[in-house]
């Protein structure tokens, strides 16, 4: 989600960037959470006028990006880790 | 649009009131955006069926503003394992005497069971139970759940010691601190039964004298033997501290024996007269009637109370030592320990 918003959005926006990519999110889930991470100074957001109506446009915090850079750096080291087990897996199994 | 309207306003009901106006305006823009692109994808409006799916689709209202709500849980997953513990202890440590006061009240008192109906009885005891269940439940709920809100505060489930966690328990071992109260204990009761309780006439100072009737002595011999027995096991366990399947039956057998011996025992009239100066003898004969009736009634409650909580803990002893051989004689023992709870209850 975090990574999804290093560009601004709106929340239908949004929804349809992650199911582009192959992540649906159903709406119950994304507005409760993005309310959550904003609320944990994760994300701005912002009332703005668009395309004849008001949306709520939402986009990283500096504490966001800061948290972000830190949470791929994590998700690294476990791909990493699950990699060497699936590559010793593979081995064993072929 | 009224459908969508219908809609938000259902969902705004079960909002957190700061949040209800901002989720709305949020929520109805996504609703808008989801029409406009379904809209343009048909190029038509979307029919009143198909605007209903869409919105089914999104959730029951209830269930789309609860998800605003912060995650809170009455009692969380860290002390649920206590609290049904807790609820276990709580249910059986109130069934089990609820079952017995009822059926000893019916057994025990012959006005009662006269006049009621085993049916009836149920009957009338059904609401208070009920009652009394919630009652036990809720007290426990709302114990865990202060705890719980403690928990969420201060965190106090975080502060632990592996030092202190109990000792690894090893149920064959009998302590000998035990076995030294129990020799003591009836050591001091053979002493005291053998120079006070031996002759019919109990007391007898200064004019007052309390006799018990003749069935006395064989309840006299009959304690007086089991006592006896009881030091014999209590040397025994002191030389050799290590429970057998054997001894545990044993146990059971002797403890059971004594229990109801002693609900006969408060069942026979035992109290035959009371003599004291100054009091007629037609008073001093109603009181005599009433003590035993009020032992018959009220005392075997307590000695069938106290024989079921031995009786269980000498079987529960059985299962913790058991060996694989043995099974049967704890099918036995528990069967014979049932049979002689329910044959003292109701030898009448």
């Amino acid at each position: 989600m975090l990574a999804a918003l290093h560009t601004e959005e709106y929340g239908y926006s949004l929804r349809k960037t992650l199911a582009d990519h192959g992540m649906e999110i159903d709406e119950g889930t994304l507005y409760p959470l993005l309310r959550r991470l904003e609320s944990q100074g994760l994300l701005k957001s912002q009332w703005r006028e668009h395309d004849k109506r008001v949306k709520r446009f939402y986009r990283l915090s500096p504490a966001g990006k800061a948290i972000l850079a830190q949470l791929i750096e994590e998700w690294r080291a476990i791909d990493e880790s699950l990699y060497e087990i699936v590559k010793e897996a593979l081995h064993a199994v072929s | 649009m009224q459908l969508v309207d219908r809609y938000l306003q259902a969902v705004r009901f079960w909002l957190p009131r700061g949040q209800q106006d901002d989720v709305i305006a949020e929520l109805s823009e996504d609703i808008c955006s989801e029409i406009e692109e379904k809209e343009s994808t048909l190029g038509r409006s979307l029919t009143a069926a198909e605007l209903e799916a869409l919105l089914k689709q999104r959730g029951r209202p209830m269930l789309v503003a609860n998800r605003y709500f912060p995650r809170k849980s009455v009692i969380g997953p860290a002390l649920y394992p206590a609290y049904i513990f807790t609820l276990k202890i709580v249910l059986f440590g109130y069934l089990v005497p609820w079952f017995l006061v009822r059926v000893g009240l019916y057994v025990f008192d012959p006005v009662y069971s006269n006049s009621h109906s085993i049916l009836a009885e149920l009957a009338r005891a059904w609401g208070p139970f009920w009652i009394s269940l919630f009652s036990a439940v809720g007290a426990t709920t709302l114990v865990f759940a202060a705890l719980e809100f403690l928990e969420t505060k201060s965190k106090f489930l975080e502060n632990w010691s592996p030092s202190k966690l109990q000792a690894v328990r090893d149920h064959r071992r009998i302590p000998r601190v035990q076995s030294t109260v129990d020799l003591a204990a009836n050591l001091v009761f053979i002493g005291w039964w053998l120079a006070y309780m031996g002759s019919n006439t109990i007391f007898d100072r200064g004019g007052v004298r309390i006799t018990l009737s003749p069935v006395w002595r064989a309840f006299y011999f009959f304690f007086l033997a089991t006592a006896a027995v009881h030091i014999v096991f209590a040397a025994a366990n002191l030389l050799r501290a290590q429970w057998t399947t054997g001894r545990a039956v044993a146990k059971l057998v002797l403890d059971l024996a004594q229990a109801a011996g002693l609900c006969s025992l408060l069942r026979v009239n035992l109290l035959a007269e009371i003599v004291v100066p100054q009091l007629a003898p037609e008073r001093a004969a109603r009181i005599v009637a009433q003590i035993n009736l009020n032992m018959a009634r009220s005392l075997p409650f307590l000695a069938v109370g106290c024989a079921l909580a031995i009786g269980l803990a000498d079987v529960g002893r059985l299962f913790r030592i058991r060996e694989r051989r043995s099974g049967i004689v704890q099918v036995a023992a528990t069967v014979a320990m049932i049979a002689i709870a329910a044959a003292t209850l109701l030898a009448r």
